[in-house]
């Protein structure tokens, strides 16, 4: 039962504790602690087998809880509760911000209702996921983008333009200001054309819209329950002392990923505590686009007992860690401040960086020396899980390429996520074509080509030549008849080459969907739910013995369960076909756009492709890291996001300052040095660099990265020589 | 077989186990999600699963202290018609039981060969001289019957543990299966809850029964876990096409007959099912 995979970082009985580990074990367990480091210094470690000590200590687990900025992190510690050798009588409890605010509200929700100014505080709340209160988000602004001419001047997505509202919304809650200063705040920053400012106003008008509408319905997004939970929950004393009586010691992790509305309620809530152990990882903070505040995750510290720290980065062989004291010293020598370290070793550096010797013009050239690097690592013995391909984004064609390349060379890889959406999924395609033939009222019959790919993967035994020959005469858009004829009304010789066996079970699947046509409208869900079992999941039927298939269209229906709880009265009051209505959004990439997960166990020894700040939340140091691109600019420039700002809405931005050029360059230099530092603090051995002259979207890459590392290779030749 | 590694014994989970051990190992081991219908009229059957989870949430908000006429305002306009009543019979009759220290909502756990048996409890309540009393409130239409609710693994599963693992709730390093009692209230039916007492005798035939289904269940390879004989177990199954046991869901007066429990499928409105928005 043990887990090696959680054993690098996590609980491990078998493995020799530091000294920096042993000194906080040996500490009391009735106090609080701010426990302070570098990445790989083993601090997540050490709080695992502080919870040990917890449960060793005779503390039921019910009262102990886990806080993390995301569900993930706090894995690490629940999984130390299977260890053999625990004998811990209960789970503990772990949570986020918006976990403990959602749970709250809907605990408390008698409380806070009517106060919060909800339409219906006797009903039930809606918790909205972020597929629905995008899809809401659209359904209120759409309208206006194409009646009132809102956001005319952008030419972006209108997705992107709904995910940056709620972005905004939500920023507000985690940061801490009313929502209604959205507008000013974007506003008064801003040094340009006067466009901005309308747009600006457009944001701020979508925003108080949503609000309203979410009030009214009984709606909660994630901004809305954060700032009901601060404002009401938090402060009555019934859920104060609720929250009191049920958590008595408490352990954060990441607390530097964490937002300043969770300090501020962490600063509040120690007091109450009989123990804390508060983990900051010191260059971290990579969740700043996300609203994560450093400073004040830094400023628990006042509120602790005691700070413990621990100093040495355990990952990082010496090589790598000349080449983070490079970094660090080309960045300062970049911004014109004193150099911090002295000049690493070029021989150092020089082993621990490598790059071809000329780069490629094109990026298959960089994904192809990339390949090879990896399988020469791999026959020199290095394990392929200790091998991980990072960029700062990883679009799909690139991640394909690499794929492809690894195939061939018959080297095991990993992806972070498999490369198609559920919306894109074939099986989700046959499901959501065959609904439209079967709810004929909707009038979104699908194209001819829809059908005939949709039959294939839905008959055993049909392909696609003949599956376009029996749609090419069975199918009929028609308005009043069932559009699919019986298999007897097509012509003899065409019936033949279709094949009898297949008639017969077009037949019957068509039969099915003419009956449910004919009957009164089920929800499209459990349509599905139906027509899966009853037909598509039978023998002689696509999805018999597909069990991959099964999990997609589990996940298609459970994306539109969630969508008919979230709106079932909204839409049936506005007399619209929740299934219609469904089709449509997904259509039009609001909803549907998560990736299928997949339970088949990854092979843990395999290289791993990832976009960088995945990895780097992942918590997981490598002998070996691949950067893709490193000419690009993606590596420290920020999302272009014309209707949010993380910088001027985050805690620290001081109101009335314009954020110009020399603030974005600020900004570009923290980003590439957190990022760059966090991933070497990950790495043991080596960091080899791809690049090509010309990147994935075919522009030059001169970016800063490059430039940085060439930096730190003349500067150590120089000392050396 | 090994087991995914947080892998946790529950009632539900047994209870597949020994209804049918493929559907076990389809579920829990190869994680397989099989979207068919569980009853027929799936409609019916969502509604009167989420009135049992607004009931349940009703009767927690009470036991932490929120103001009864707040939730008597928010029951009288439950969608569900049940629903007051059910709130009305509880009021009348529950309440003058729930004397004691109140855990609602609570998990406790025991290790059993290396493994971890999980039980979730509607309510402990830790009364004078350490008397344990576990509360489940049910809202099926039928009150069971008292063997068949001795019998069922969610009993003998959560006494077993509260004996194991209840002494973090009281402070005690040993509780004795004397000091249990588990008691099933059946809100339609507003008479006392059944009340079944726990014993040594009890409390040993199921550690025994407990350990030989693990075991039993550690010890099977991947061919091992077969389809059940008794094909009345597939109508109610996700996987009935997948094991060519059928085409139909089975209908709803069949699942009350069968004394089946729509809580048991595990459909309640749980916040962890509402996906963690990522911010
Ligand atoms: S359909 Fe029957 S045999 Fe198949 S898993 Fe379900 S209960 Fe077992």
């Amino acid at each position: 039962m043990p887990s090696s995979k959680f054993n690098l970082f996590g609980y491990n009985s078998t493995m020799p504790l530091t000294a920096d580990q042993e000194k906080l074990l040996k500490q009391d367990i009735k106090s609080k602690y701010f426990l302070q480091g570098p990445a790989g210094s083993g601090k997540t470690r050490a709080g695992t087998h502080w919870l040990m000590k917890l449960i060793q200590a005779g503390i039921p687990p019910h009262q102990i809880l886990i806080f993390t900025p995301q569900r993930t992190l706090s894995l690490a510690y629940q999984n130390a509760l299977y260890q053999e050798e625990v004998q811990a009588p209960g789970p503990v409890n772990s949570l986020t911000l918006g976990g403990l605010a959602r749970r709250m509200v809907d605990l408390f929700w008698p409380l806070v209702g009517v106060d919060a100014g909800f339409g219906a505080p006797n009903k039930a709340p809606n918790f909205l996921t972020l597929e629905t209160a995008q899809y809401y988000m659209a359904h209120l602004v759409q309208p206006l983008i194409e009646e009132k001419g809102l956001f005319d001047s952008l030419t972006i997505n209108r997705n992107r333009i709904y995910a940056q509202i709620l972005d905004n919304l939500n920023k507000a809650a985690v940061v801490g200001f009313p929502y209604e200063e959205i507008g000013g705040r974007l506003k008064s920053a801003w040094v340009g054309d006067i466009e901005q400012l309308h747009i600006y106003d457009d944001v701020q008008f979508c925003a108080d819209q949503f609000r309203s509408f979410c009030l009214e319905n009984n709606l909660l997004d994630f901004s809305l329950q954060v700032e009901v939970f601060l404002k009401y929950l938090w402060t009555s004393p019934m859920c104060r002392a609720y929250l009191s009586q049920s958590y008595r010691h408490l352990i954060v992790d990441n607390i530097e990923e964490d937002t300043p509305v969770t300090h501020d309620i962490l600063k509040e809530w120690l007091p109450d505590f009989e123990s804390a152990l508060i983990i900051f990882d010191q260059d971290a903070g990579y969740r700043s686009f996300l609203g994560a505040d450093v400073e004040s995750a830094r400023s628990l510290k006042d509120s602790c007992d005691k700070i413990i720290n621990f100093d040495k980065n355990l990952v990082s062989g010496d090589g790598i860690r000349q080449v983070t004291l490079g970094i660090n010293n080309a960045i300062a020598r970049l911004k014109g401040t004193p150099q911090p370290n002295p000049e690493p070793s070029f021989e150092a550096v020089r082993t621990a960086i490598v790059s071809p010797a000329e780069n490629p013009k094109y990026f298959p050239g960089m994904v192809a020396w990339v390949a090879d690097q990896i399988a020469n690592l791999i026959s020199n013995d290095v394990p392929p899980g200790e091998i991980v391909v990072l960029a700062p984004f990883m679009p799909d064609v690139l991640r394909f390429t690499l794929t492809n390349r690894l195939d061939e060379l018959g080297i095991p890889n990993r992806s972070h996520r498999p490369s198609r959406s559920l919306r894109d999924e074939p099986a989700t395609q046959t499901m959501l074509t065959l609904a439209q033939i079967a709810f004929q009222s909707w009038e979104t019959l699908p194209e001819r080509i829809n059908l005939a790919y949709a039959l294939v993967q839905a008959i055993d035994g049909l392909d696609l030549v003949r599956a376009q020959l029996l749609t090419a005469y069975a199918y009929k858009k028609s308005e009043s008849d069932f559009p699919l004829q019986p298999f007897e009304a097509i012509p003899p010789r065409v019936r033949d080459r279709v094949t009898f066996r297949v008639g017969e079970r077009y037949d019957h699947l068509r039969n099915w969907l003419e009956k449910v046509n004919e009957q009164a409208e089920l929800p499209l869900d459990f349509f599905l739910n139906k027509l899966f079992g009853e037909v598509l999941s039978q023998p002689g039927y696509g999805f018999h013995d597909q069990l991959d298939s099964g999990n997609t269209v589990a996940m298609l229906i459970e994306s539109i369960q969630k969508f008919r709880w979230a709106f079932g009265e909204q839409l049936i009051s506005d007399e619209i076909s929740i299934g219609k209505e469904y089709i449509q959004m997904v259509n039009e990439g609001v909803i549907a756009a998560q990736y299928v997960q997949s339970w088949e166990t990854a092979d843990e020894d395999a290289v791993l492709l990832s976009p960088a700040y995945t990895f780097l939340i992942s918590n997981r140091p490598v002998d070996v890291q691949f950067w893709l691109d490193v000419g690009s600019p993606s590596w420290y420039q920020r999302l272009n996001q014309p209707l949010t700002h993380p910088y001027v809405l985050s805690r620290t931005w001081e109101h009335g300052e314009f954020w110009d050029s020399e603030d974005e360059l600020a900004a570009s230099y923290q980003t590439l040095q957190r990022l760059s530092i966090g991933l070497l603090n990950r790495c043991r051995k080596k960091v080899y660099l791809g690049m090509s002259d010309l990147d994935v979207r075919g522009y030059e890459n001169r970016g800063l990265l490059i430039r940085i590392v060439q930096n730190i290779l003349q500067h150590a030749r120089r000392e050396t020589s | 077989m090994k087991l995914p590694e947080d892998f946790d014994f529950t009632q539900s989970n047994l209870k597949d186990y020994l209804d049918c051990p493929y559907r076990f190992y389809l579920k829990y081991i190869l994680h397989t999600k099989w979207p068919a219908l569980l009853v027929d009229d799936a409609l019916v059957f969502e509604e009167r699963s989420k009135a049992g989870a607004r009931f349940h949430r009703l009767i927690q908000q009470y036991l932490l202290g929120i103001p009864q006429s707040r939730l008597d305002a928010i029951a009288e306009i439950d969608p569900n018609p049940d629903l007051i009543k059910w709130w009305e019979n509880f009021l009348e009759n529950v309440p003058h039981l729930l004397e004691g220290q109140r855990y609602v909502e609570t998990s406790l756990s025991t290790p059993m060969l290396n493994q971890r048996l999980v039980a979730k409890y509607d309510l402990v309540l830790v009364q004078d001289q350490s008397q344990l009393v576990i509360f489940d409130w049910k809202t099926s239409g039928k009150r069971q019957r008292k063997e068949w609710l001795l019998d069922r693994v969610q009993t003998r599963l959560y006494r077993y543990i509260l004996a194991r693992a209840g002494g973090s709730l009281t402070g005690t390093a040993e509780i004795s299966p004397q000091q249990i009692t588990m008691n099933y209230w059946f809100a339609p039916h507003p008479e006392a809850p059944i009340s079944l007492p726990y014993n040594q005798k009890a409390f040993q035939a199921d550690q025994t029964f407990f350990e030989n289904c693990i075991q039993e269940i550690l010890d099977r390879n991947e061919e091992n876990f077969f389809r059940t004989d008794d094909e009345r177990k597939c109508r109610y199954c996700l996987y009935r096409s997948h094991c060519d046991r059928g085409v139909n869901a089975g209908d709803l007066q069949g699942f009350d007959a069968f004394e089946l429990d729509a809580e048991d499928f595990e459909f309640d409105l749980d916040f962890d099912q509402i996906q963690e928005i990522e911010f």
